[in-house]
């Protein structure tokens, strides 16, 4: 059992590394803020059911989506809404697991800040990849 | 395909089963998150509650009744998460831990932890080191997981778990299945090990 417990451990490190690895090459930090783009094509991809849910009761906003690294849970993802909820400007905020995107609906008055989401995000221990911003 | 090759093969896979996955009891909370675990088996029961000032620690109080050992005491507990690693699909984290006790300085524990998780599967592994007043012993944990289904954010998530335990104390491995329940700030854990019930409950708020 000591050599499963071994080797359990250096696979993990190994899944890991290879995981660095390919980030490094995927992810580049960059993030785009194109506005009023489309968002559900393929070069933006997310659950549109969960997306069109998330807008039916919602009008005269601005929705930043955040793709985001680490939310592989629902426990993982429930400090990231309660963080959001705090800033008086958030009216609704969701968060879709399939795809690990942020829905955040905003009053149309406030300056979307890519860097001021990112480091709520990271204090919750994800990462914040890109942000796209679209008006209703 | 010669019979030591398929058999090296079904080593591989299994293996990448049990290292591939990831559920839920962290022992950190979302930053200013409190934590109420209630915890019972057959050689102890237990009612821990933390608090996170960011997502990188905690400090708490355990009361623990140990029937093992016949005593009640008080631990003063700690976790540090050392090292983190977020990709799109899965997220591994390395905890370091440590426990001071109330009814002796010679009764305290330490050890690590480190869980991979993607949304369809856990692993995890945990090695303890404890001191008492009548025996020092190490805790050696495994377990792996299955969700069964993806569920999305606010359902009902469940995981068909398995844990592999030992303690020097006794030398033998014990393996047993679990189910693991959660929904919200709540999670629930209910195993059976030797006609005795493993119960494990987590709230976060």
């Amino acid at each position: 059992m000591n050599k499963i417990l071994l080797l359990t451990l250096i696979l993990i490190s190994q899944v890991s590394y290879a995981e660095k690895s390919h980030d490094s090459h995927s992810n580049d930090g960059s993030h785009d803020m194109s506005k009023d783009k489309k968002i559900d094509g393929p070069e933006y991809k997310l659950n549109t059911k969960r997306y069109t849910d998330f807008i039916e009761d919602l009008s005269d906003v601005q929705i930043a989506i955040v793709d985001v690294k680490g939310m592989v849970c629902d426990f993982c993802a429930r400090g990231i809404t309660k963080t959001f909820y705090k800033d008086d400007t958030v009216i609704k905020v969701d968060v879709d697991l399939e795809t690990g995107k942020i829905f955040i609906a905003y009053l149309k008055s406030k300056k979307i800040n890519f860097e001021d989401i990112k480091e709520k995000i990271t204090k919750n221990g994800q990462t914040a990849i890109t942000m796209k911003i679209t008006k209703l | 395909m010669g019979i030591k090759k398929l058999r090296n093969i079904l080593v591989l896979l299994s293996l990448v089963f049990i290292i591939s996955a990831n559920v839920n009891a962290r022992p950190i909370s979302w930053p200013g998150g409190n934590t109420y675990m209630y915890k019972s088996d057959a050689i102890k029961t237990s009612k821990n509650y933390h608090y996170s000032p960011s997502y990188k620690y905690s400090v708490g109080v355990e009361f623990v009744n140990d029937k093992y050992f016949k005593e009640e005491y008080m631990n003063f507990r700690g976790t540090y998460l050392l090292d983190r690693k977020n990709t799109k699909k899965s997220q591994r984290n390395f905890y370091i831990t440590g426990a001071l006790s109330s009814n002796s300085s010679n009764n305290f524990f330490y050890g690590a932890h480190g869980d991979w998780e993607t949304r369809r599967l856990f692993t995890s592994i945990s090695y303890i080191n404890k001191y008492t007043k009548l025996k020092n012993y190490t805790e050696k944990e495994l377990q792996f997981g299955v969700a069964p289904y993806l569920g999305e954010y606010g359902d009902i998530h469940t995981w068909i778990m398995m844990k592999a335990k030992r303690n020097t104390m006794d030398n033998n491995w014990e393996t047993y299945p679990f189910i693991k329940l959660f929904t919200g700030d709540y999670m629930l854990e209910i195993g059976n090990k030797n006609s005795h019930w493993d119960l494990h409950f987590m709230a976060r708020f």
